[in-house]
């Protein structure tokens, strides 16, 4: 019964800590402390322990990308460690921003193919 | 007398001790997870190529979709086109794929595949319900002039996304 357990426990970490997840779904730009600039705060949650490394963006409805700033644009996230940053953007790129993404950097170890894992959340 | 009077007081005192009540509180948001279920292995039925059906002798990469909010998300799978990691290749390789759904945690999903579109290398899926989805990606890899591929260790990058609606 024990060994049950203990295994099911094993399985269940083994199959469950792997993934990537950012928040808020649904980001609304504020002010900010400078003038004609708009900030939002995001959350990026690593559960890979194949990744420490997440790529922010922020683009249009294409994909294109929209100039920002942030502390981060490589944002370095310990395996489950929960990450908040600040986007900050210009008042004029407000109508043409649509998303902000966050992409994991692979490292390439090991044998298996790998998952590029990548989470926009839509501005409003 | 007394000593029964203190120690009805003190029982009273610390009975109202363990009456506090401790709030919890939580937030729900939307959410989507995008999680490694299964990491892909190829298997090399021949000299010239690389799969991952099983029947190939490979691993079918897994990726679970987890969503909070029904018709908040759309998942975008894509198979690769091209390795991260090979030897130095001695003719052209050529990629195919597929993606499909491998598993659903919900009767409202069943109809996730024929309701996907496709473009390129990419399958997109509307995540209509909430819960889990399993996606299953198949890759092939053919070295042209059926050569050879030199040994090595062979490794490529499934992207899985998650966009919000």
């Amino acid at each position: 019964m024990y060994r049950a357990i203990v295994a099911t426990f094993l399985v269940a970490i083994a199959t469950s800590v792997v993934a990537h997840e950012m928040t808020p779904t649904y980001p609304e730009w504020y002010v900010s402390h400078v003038q004609g600039v708009v900030k939002t705060q995001m959350t990026i949650l690593n559960k890979r322990h194949d990744v420490e490394y997440y790529e922010i963006s922020v683009t249009d409805k294409k994909g294109d990308p929209v100039p920002f700033v942030s502390q981060y644009k490589i944002a370095h996230v310990k395996y489950l460690q929960r990450l908040k940053f600040d986007i900050y953007i210009n008042s004029d790129d407000v109508p043409r921003a649509q998303y902000i993404c966050s992409r994991s950097k692979l490292k390439g170890e090991g044998t298996a193919t790998l998952l590029s894992s990548k989470i926009c959340s839509k501005i409003r | 007398m007394n000593s029964v009077k203190i120690l009805t007081a003190i029982c009273l005192l610390s009975g109202s001790a363990i009456a506090v009540e401790v709030p919890i509180t939580g937030t729900v948001e939307s959410r989507c997870v995008i999680q490694t279920d299964t990491a892909g292995i190829y298997g090399n039925p021949n000299a010239y190529t690389l799969s991952t059906a099983p029947a190939d002798g490979g691993v079918l990469p897994i990726v679970r979709y987890d969503v909070s909010l029904a018709d908040a998300y759309n998942a975008r799978i894509t198979y690769p086109t091209s390795f991260s990691q090979s030897p130095n290749l001695n003719d052209t390789v050529t990629f195919t794929g597929s993606v499909d759904v491998s598993s659903v945690g919900d009767v409202a999903m069943a109809d996730y595949q024929t309701d996907s579109i496709t473009y390129d290398q990419t399958r997109e899926y509307a995540l209509t319900a909430t819960g889990s989805t399993w996606f299953k990606v198949e890759s092939e890899a053919t070295n042209g002039g059926n050569r050879a591929f030199p040994s090595g260790t062979y490794r490529a990058v499934v992207e899985a996304e998650c966009i919000a609606q």
